[in-house]
């Protein structure tokens, strides 16, 4: 499955999702996603980097699960490192300003701490 | 002037549905490549291709669903164009507003991304409704120059 994770510590999670999330490939990480997303760490990194497509359905369940995250107090940011694709496509969308959005790992961590 | 590239159609006949759409995309793909699209394009109009396949999946109703979808893809020199043809419910994007971003997350609505991403990633687009059919067209352009591509 196109979905893993990493916790660092107690309260940092990274989540790793790859492949293409069109509406088949978003359908196949959605319920693992939401699970992973609303564990006990507050703090979440969704890493991209490795999407090769990142469509408005996979934009769509980001959004509902950075949602959650903060409604129940944590936060959720974005990774895309060099995924240029990826980058456009969140740019397009404007999502950015909703969940922090960094090519740069270590902003991404430091950002689930703001 | 590639003349191998100029006035060919390549057509494909799916169904409505998310593994036909992933079908379609590899089509567009394999035949963009095999015709020199540039990459950067061939990505423009997949993400057009998946955005309103979603659409008429989500939206089209059961005469979507029941009647095949055409794709026709048209390369020519420094431009291509699909044309994306069904039988659901009459939708004329260009008759819409892309959604706002709202000003936080506690204000965000999942979905409705989708008219922007179109918008964004396409030149032009074109829609015509006709014998029951929606026809919807999305072009880009670009030049000879690699680097003076639009979504470069």
């Amino acid at each position: 499955m196109p979905i893993d994770f990493e916790d660092s510590n107690d309260e940092l999670r990274h989540i790793r999702l790859s492949g293409r999330l069109d509406i088949q490939g978003t359908g196949e990480i959605e319920a693992k996603f939401a699970a992973l997303a609303a564990s006990s760490k507050r703090r979440v990194i969704v890493d991209l980097s490795e999407v090769s497509f990142l469509a408005s359905i996979g934009i769509r369940a980001i959004i509902t699960n950075a949602k959650a995250q903060m409604q129940r107090g944590g936060r959720m940011v974005l990774f895309v490192g060099e995924n240029a694709s990826v980058a456009k496509t969140i740019d397009a969308t404007g999502i950015y300003t909703l969940v922090p959005t960094f090519s740069a790992l270590v902003d991404a961590e430091r950002a689930t701490t703001a | 002037m590639d003349l191998t590239v100029l006035d060919r159609c390549f057509e494909l006949e799916i169904h409505a549905d998310a593994f036909d759409l992933r079908e379609a995309s590899a089509w567009l793909e394999k035949t963009g490549i095999a015709t020199k699209v540039p990459a950067d394009q061939i990505f423009r109009l997949d993400m057009c291709l998946n955005e309103a396949l979603a659409n008429i999946i989500e939206h089209g109703g059961p005469a979507a669903k029941s009647s095949p979808v055409n794709l026709t893809f048209l390369p020519q020199t420094n431009e291509a164009t699909l044309f994306v043809t069904d039988s659901g419910n009459a939708f004329n994007p260009l008759d819409a507003t892309p959604k706002a971003v709202p000003d936080s997350l506690a204000d965000a609505e999942p979905g409705g991304l989708g008219l922007g991403l179109i918008k964004t990633f396409t030149d032009a687009v074109s829609y015509k409704y006709d014998q029951g059919r929606n026809c919807l067209g999305f072009i880009v352009r670009w030049s000879s120059s690699p680097d003076d591509s639009r979504a470069s």
